[in-house]
């Protein structure tokens, strides 16, 4: 019950700093680019609009997510609202969860809003049947998973360091996370058993992004942009993936927000 | 005296606004001035890898496929800036390169992609090789799809006047499940190297019926009319010439060759305009009101038809 409070409130807050502006500007981003990109390309309507409608999903939400998650506990410590809060019968691991889950709500109500657009959209300018829409959801759903772990990992630099920095970090690890598989390839190649077992604790320490981006050698957005399905098993493991991790960095993040000392 | 209040303090800020707004327009255009010279290398590619491009593209491999594919439109549309360059289209195929290492599920793009490479300058980059490449990709990506091979057996046939390459892909594209049974025997004419402007003219018809896009189906319908031009032109040649030899000069006008008997109707172009007929020298042409939009053979065929036409309409 006080988690949902501390979420309910975060959500709140982040409605307050005008996040879902950001929605306004990917209608507008729809509508134009459905009427321009159609005047530039030559075939392959359908997909440029749901590449791009997909894109932006993932880019405007990583953005959220990371700006929005870096503050959410340095801005209650710079408020000094910690305080008061901490003083009820709150403990800490809640903090972090409950505001860990409003700004998950947060981003979830963009996505929907967004793939509502998108499908609108297509219902307005594109040429498959609508029940090839549903097609895009796996996509919708793998991006929302991949933005949760964006923010779990947001949330863990805003424990103990400073926004500027934290921001830094976020996306230098988002980035990181897409190049991964590139560290298991420089393991195998690595001619130092010291070398490669680094390598090898690396990749399984950062976020692997890019499972999120391709299942099965194939990429999450082109397939859905081709109507194509994708394997149920293999999106059940990345929520898997992203579950974990989530717990992991969520824990690191209240362990290290416990031991702060607040005098 | 005074003191004097420092003049910029008293423009209210709506003043400054509107001045500002002002002169970024005209300040815009002296920049853009200096953008226009020509640079040292206009034809640049910042990225000729497609592997590079992939791996910086972060997962939005789709989104970036359709960028380059858009910005390969443009290199190649915009001819007037090709024609400034000393190899026209120099990264057209490294650009397509890109666009189907991105997304290998565009199958429009080899389709679309070979015929702007293979097409003979001005109007395309004349290099048929790199559309071959370009389509033996788009094989490998997509077995079950028989276009594919089909487009490659039709770049070999036309632009690269190679009869066997031709037949032998068409040969693989008739095997494939779903292709049409007409294509077995064109297969196999080309392989027979037999007829070949009548194979042509029976490729560029089926592409005309069975290409899904308008610019693909526009090319082959202006292919169809050149061809017919050329025919109904040769044909009035090789009569005017019989005429002439009979009767010691060129008639007034075409109608003169109904009269001889030598033909029943006096042709027009495809878009329904006459003839261009001069008696002098007893020369026909394409008139300048015609709405056919000409492209020449890529081979001297007239030789090849006036001999059929004398074959079958004896000495």
């Amino acid at each position: 019950m006080r988690l949902i409070a501390i979420a309910g409130n975060t959500f709140r807050e982040n409605i307050r700093d005008k996040i879902l502006y950001n929605l306004i500007l990917f209608a507008l981003l729809m509508i134009v680019s459905s009427f321009l990109l159609g005047q530039l390309t030559l075939g392959f309507e359908d997909k440029v609009i749901i590449d791009l409608g997909l894109s932006s999903m993932s880019v405007f939400g990583t953005l959220i997510a990371i700006f929005i998650g870096i503050q959410l506990v340095y801005k209650e410590l710079e408020r000094r609202t910690v305080y008061a809060l901490l003083a009820k019968p709150v403990a800490r691991w809640e903090f972090i969860l409950g505001k860990y889950l409003g700004l998950l709500f947060t981003l979830l109500v963009n996505v929907a809003v967004m793939t509502a657009g998108l499908w609108l959209t297509l219902a307005w300018h594109g040429s498959a049947p609508w029940h090839a829409y549903l097609r895009l959801l796996p996509a919708v759903y793998l991006i929302f998973l991949s933005l949760a772990v964006t923010t779990a990992v947001a949330l863990l630099f805003s424990t103990f360091s400073t926004p500027a920095l934290s921001a830094l970090f976020t996306l230098f690890l988002w980035i990181i996370g897409h190049f991964n598989a590139d560290l298991i390839q420089f393991a195998k190649i690595a001619r130092s058993a010291a070398a490669e077992t680094v390598t090898r604790v690396l990749y399984y320490l950062l976020p692997n992004i890019s499972n999120f981006c391709s299942l099965d050698s194939r990429n999450v957005i082109q397939s859905a942009a081709y109507y194509e399905p994708v394997r149920a098993a293999a999106v059940g493991w990345a929520t898997l993936y992203a579950v974990l991790y989530c717990a992991a960095v969520l824990a690191l993040a209240a362990a290290i927000f416990s031991r702060r000392d607040f005098k | 005296m005074k003191t004097g209040i420092p003049w910029i303090r008293r423009l209210p800020p709506a003043g400054i606004f509107a001045l500002a707004a002002l002169l970024i327009a005209p300040v815009q255009t002296r920049v853009d001035a200096g953008l226009a010279r020509p640079s040292m290398d206009p034809d640049l590619l910042y990225f000729s890898s497609p592997a590079m491009v992939k791996a910086l593209a972060l997962g939005y491999d789709g989104l970036l496929a359709d960028i380059y594919w858009m910005r390969a439109i443009q290199y190649y549309g915009r001819r007037d800036e090709a024609r400034r360059r000393q190899v026209p289209y120099k990264n057209l195929a490294a650009l397509l390169d890109i666009v189907t290492t991105l997304d290998p599920g565009m199958i429009d793009v080899y389709r679309a992609g070979s015929i702007f490479l293979s097409e003979p300058e001005p109007v395309g980059a004349g290099l048929p090789q790199k559309a071959v490449a370009l389509l033996d990709r788009g094989i490998a990506a997509h077995p079950q799809d028989w276009r594919l091979p089909f487009d490659k057996g039709f770049v070999h046939y036309w632009y690269m006047r190679d009869y066997e390459q031709a037949g032998r892909a068409w040969l693989l594209a008739s095997r494939i499940a779903g292709a049409p049974p007409w294509l077995e025997a064109l297969a196999a004419r080309g392989l027979s190297q037999g007829g070949a402007i009548e194979v042509a003219k029976e490729l560029w018809r089926r592409q005309l019926e069975s290409a899904g896009r308008a610019d693909l189906r526009e090319n082959a319908r202006n292919r169809l009319a050149s061809i017919q031009v050329d025919e109904d032109l040769w044909t009035l040649e090789f009569c005017l010439e019989r005429y002439a030899a009979a009767r010691g000069a060129f008639p007034a006008s075409l109608d003169g060759l109904i009269a001889a008997g030598f033909i029943h109707f006096v042709p027009k172009d495809p878009s329904g305009v006459p003839y261009l007929y001069d008696p002098s020298i007893g020369a026909v042409s394409l008139s300048a009101a015609t709405k056919v939009r000409y492209i020449a053979l890529p081979y001297n065929y007239r030789d090849a038809y006036k001999a059929k036409l004398a074959r079958l309409l004896g000495k």
